[in-house]
């Protein structure tokens, strides 16, 4: 090893203690965690209208009661690629808006601030999700152009203290985070607690949120979740994406959409279903402390 | 057809284009005007607050409109400025400088603004860097993060201070300081918009045009977007370059397809600083996706139409640079 060797590995070994020091110590206000977690895996092999139903049943199994409640479904819509699994898929985001419309709700709202792309009008179209609302008559906020207000995190784990949070998200009665489960090359996995990184406003951070990148990722996602933690989870594993992930990745088809009212357990359940180990992710390990329960107490 | 039939066809088709058009420019302006808010400035999106950026392509586009609107904009600009020089995201924002700086000093010039306050914004350009612009962050990207392979050597702007270089805030930076006058431009000046122009060619994607920051990931080649790829053409005039070249020819065939006003107006916009022939595919289409300004809910949109409108008429363009 010469000295130009020495010098890296001491870097990154005291970077990777450092980090880890950082993670272990308390740094959250409130304990989030529910008495009773649930999650159910609903099994489908398609993206088709045969979806509305299948979702609908799923939500009734939890008997959520969100009568005249405002929702917000926030889905992963990232960037456009042809033949690749990047985004949510639009037909179930048009079967959860139909679900939770049966079920009563005010109103539904689809919302999602696109990391890198500005021109969130083209990506909608080419997605396939700007005809899927138009159909539906549902309406669309872009995240990241949203009226802000400043709002103290509830955790401290990135330093940031505070940040600008779209109005539309804070208003909302019931949020609904819509990850597509993918492996990531940052964070190992982006599910629906690295989903919640949408709903910061591109209009205050830049495209991408570079900001969050420097505070720390799994420490931000802690304290985004921490702040504003989703009610339920609908994830679309029914074609995630393994490998390369979050765009260059391969298709994994595993026929499933997992949903849950607790984040930590959705995501340690959908984790597993692409082949990840749970344990070995930094943010869901930190998130059980205080955000969710890992392990479901029932499975419906 | 001989070429000099083609060039008389397309000036022709142009001039038609945007006979037809006429009409439309009058709509956006006015429509331009009317969602503007009370306070001065104009907001993104759902915002109630005055966006900078927003107010910036908005005071371009009515350029010099002579109208009460505008000049409560420029106050509304002026008024906002950091004690440091920069500019914020929006009103009411915390007093850190971002992005927005190198374009409210693009809209203040293209106006003839006061020269006080834009100078002062040039000198916060100067001191503003990318992260890997400093020795550590130099180091550590070229040895122990090499997942995002680029040349920490060559580094622009980042969208907040802090943070490394992104191809849209460079872009926007290396316009705003070449459009210093070139009698006075300063060692400082010349160098940041070499270094700025070397690390937007070094970001291309492989196939050509720009995505947000790296061509190429984790060794996988990146898609390119094409507001970003036209933003980045804005600052790379050199019409030899072979970076350019591909720019160029990449963006023709995205326009082909593409429906978006916004993307399209980008595009007309770049295209008509390189001269190019996809300019009147540009407009045409941008008229077409115009037909209906109230459909349109993003006044970003409305102002850069309304630029690329005008540049290809031939008239003012506020992002060229001064010769």
């Amino acid at each position: 090893m010469n000295r130009r060797d020495w010098l890296t590995a001491a870097a990154v070994a005291s970077g990777s203690a450092l980090s880890m020091m950082r993670l272990q110590q308390h740094k959250y206000s409130r304990d989030l965690r529910p008495k009773r977690s649930r999650v159910a895996v609903l099994h489908t092999d398609q993206y088709s209208d045969k979806l509305d139903e299948v979702v609908y049943d799923g939500l009734r199994l939890f008997n959520l009661n969100v009568r005249g409640k405002s929702i917000l479904l926030k889905p992963n819509i990232v960037e456009y690629i042809p033949g690749k699994p990047v985004n949510t898929d639009t037909q179930l985001i048009g079967a959860a808006v139909e679900a939770f419309l049966r079920l009563d709700a005010a109103s539904v709202t689809v919302g999602e601030g696109p990391g890198h792309h500005r021109d969130t009008d083209l990506l909608l179209y080419e997605t396939g999700l700007s005809d899927q609302l138009a159909h539906r008559k549902i309406g669309f906020v872009d995240l990241n152009r949203d009226d802000l207000i400043k709002t103290k995190l509830q955790a401290n784990y990135s330093d940031l203290g505070h940040l600008w949070l779209p109005r539309t998200v804070l208003a909302s009665d019931f949020i609904v985070s819509m990850p597509k489960v993918k492996t990531h090359h940052w964070t190992g996995v982006t599910l629906s607690m690295k989903n919640m990184f949408g709903i910061i406003p591109g209009s205050r951070y830049g495209w991408p949120k570079n900001v969050l990148h420097w505070a720390g990722i799994h420490e931000s996602i802690l304290d985004i979740c921490a702040t504003v933690r989703p009610h339920f989870v609908i994830a679309d594993a029914v074609i995630g994406m393994e490998g390369d992930g979050p765009l260059n990745g391969t298709a994994r088809r595993m026929n499933q959409i997992v949903l849950s009212d607790d984040p930590v357990a959705a995501d340690v359940m959908s984790a597993r279903a692409i082949g990840v180990m749970p344990e070995q992710i930094t943010y869901i390990q930190e998130a059980a402390r205080f955000l969710g329960n890992p392990r479901a107490h029932d499975i419906l | 057809m001989p070429l000099i039939c083609k060039r008389v066809f397309r000036q022709i088709f142009c001039l038609k284009t945007l006979f037809l058009f006429r009409g439309v420019f009058e709509q956006l302006l006015a429509e331009i005007e009317k969602r503007c808010l009370s306070s001065g400035g104009w907001a993104s999106g759902n915002s109630r607050r005055a966006g900078i950026e927003t107010t910036c392509y908005a005071l371009m586009a009515l350029h010099n409109r002579p109208s009460l609107v505008r000049d409560h904009a420029v106050d509304l600009l002026l008024r906002t400025q950091n004690p440091d020089g920069s500019w914020p995201a929006f009103e009411g924002d915390d007093p850190e400088g971002c992005w927005t700086t190198a374009l409210t000093s693009i809209a203040l010039r293209s106006i003839g603004a006061p020269s006080g306050p834009i100078e002062k914004s040039i000198r916060w350009l100067l001191n503003n860097q990318g992260r890997e612009g400093h020795w550590f962050w130099k180091w550590k990207f070229r040895t122990v993060d090499r997942a995002v392979q680029f040349n920490p050597d060559k580094y622009g702007w980042p969208w907040f201070p802090g943070t490394v270089s992104w191809v849209i805030p460079t872009a926007l930076s290396v316009i705003a300081l070449k459009q210093s006058a070139p009698c006075c431009r300063t060692e400082p000046i010349v160098n940041r918009i070499q270094l700025g122009t070397e690390m937007l060619r070094d970001r291309a994607c492989p196939q050509g045009g720009w995505n947000a920051g790296n061509g190429i990931v984790f060794g996988s080649a990146l898609a390119p977007h094409i507001d970003t790829t036209a933003i980045a053409l804005l600052a790379l005039t050199e019409g030899n370059d072979t970076t350019v070249v591909q720019g160029l020819n990449w963006l023709r065939q995205a326009c082909v397809d593409c429906s978006s006003p916004y993307s399209l107006a980008w595009s007309a916009i770049a295209c008509a600083v390189h001269r190019d022939e996809a300019l009147n595919h540009c407009i045409a289409g941008l008229g077409k996706r115009l037909s209906s300004t109230d459909a349109i809910s993003n006044i970003e949109t409305l102002s850069l139409a309304a630029i690329a409108l005008k540049a290809a008429e031939g008239n003012a363009n506020p992002f060229e640079e001064v010769i």
